[in-house]
């Protein structure tokens, strides 16, 4: 299966269990992320992260913690439809992998499932298009997005 | 510092565009300028119900625009939405950067605290 995903690394000068306290408690992951977070981080817990105020055009976005292994790796699936049990197909898995380097913390964020949901093979598919159509003036602006994602076997 | 829902993904806009079917009549819009449920279904494997569907999740993405036409509506892609939606897509490395950036930075000042 081919699936399409964003990989990125930062070295951070704090120690494991204080970056996994920082990508996984709720109350953290507002300050870097959401408006809000509504969750247990417990594996299968189902929540939701807000953006702005829900009451005046802000958006609550589907949020289902995954995996919980303190100090090493927090996931979690996003953007599923609400009341819809997160999974392959219907939202997006954002892991976070912390390995410990000299007197610090190496994050690798990876987040995946783009191939799943139809964005990336749409962008593939459209670039491979012969005839000219609208997606050409559109298609230059994907390209600095398809650089940043790796296609595995 | 906290990202408005402007900057980040539009769950709706995501799934509107997210069906290959749905990509295809946007594609078939784009190449003819507008189209109906059933001149639509002309071009494509599905029916006339299947595509008027698509139509309707597409309208209430903003992605398309309907304007009555006998007992139809012709539908026109609404450009700024839809390049709303690429833009989108191409900002989602970069704000995973500036997610990451803000982790270091919250995660290093507790660090701090706790050495003092």
């Amino acid at each position: 299966m081919e699936f399409g995903t964003i990989e990125r690394e930062i070295y951070i000068e704090a120690s494991p269990e204080i970056v996994f306290e920082v990508v996984s408690s709720p109350g953290h992951l507002k300050e870097w992320w959401p408006d809000d977070a509504r969750y247990e981080p417990a594996p299968g817990a189902a929540g939701d992260i807000v953006f702005g105020d829900p009451d005046a055009g802000g958006a609550v976005v589907s949020f289902t913690v995954v995996d919980v292994r303190p100090p090493r790796t927090f996931s979690f699936r996003w953007t599923h439809p609400a009341g819809e049990v997160a999974a392959e197909g219907n939202s997006l898995l954002v892991t976070f992998d912390l390995t410990p380097s000299g007197a610090g913390t190496l994050l690798k964020m990876t987040e995946s499932g783009f191939r799943e949901m139809g964005w990336e093979a749409a962008v593939l598919e459209q670039q491979y298009r012969e005839h000219a159509t609208g997606w050409d003036f559109y298609l230059p602006r994907l390209a600095p997005y398809v650089a940043t994602l790796r296609v595995r076997p | 510092m906290s990202v408005t829902a402007a900057e980040d993904v539009d769950d709706g806009l995501w799934s509107a565009i997210g069906d290959p079917t749905r990509r295809r009549m946007l594609d078939l819009l784009l190449i003819e300028g507008d189209g109906t449920a059933t001149s639509l279904a002309q071009r494509l494997p599905v029916t006339r119900q299947a595509v008027a569907k698509h139509l309707g999740v597409l309208d209430r993405a903003g992605l398309v625009r309907g304007t009555p036409a006998g007992r139809e509506k012709r539908y026109r892609v609404d450009d700024a939405q839809l390049a709303r939606a690429v833009a989108q897509l191409s900002s989602v490395g970069a704000a995973w950067d500036a997610r990451l950036r803000r982790i270091k930075r919250i995660a290093e000042a507790i660090q701090r605290t706790q050495q003092d």
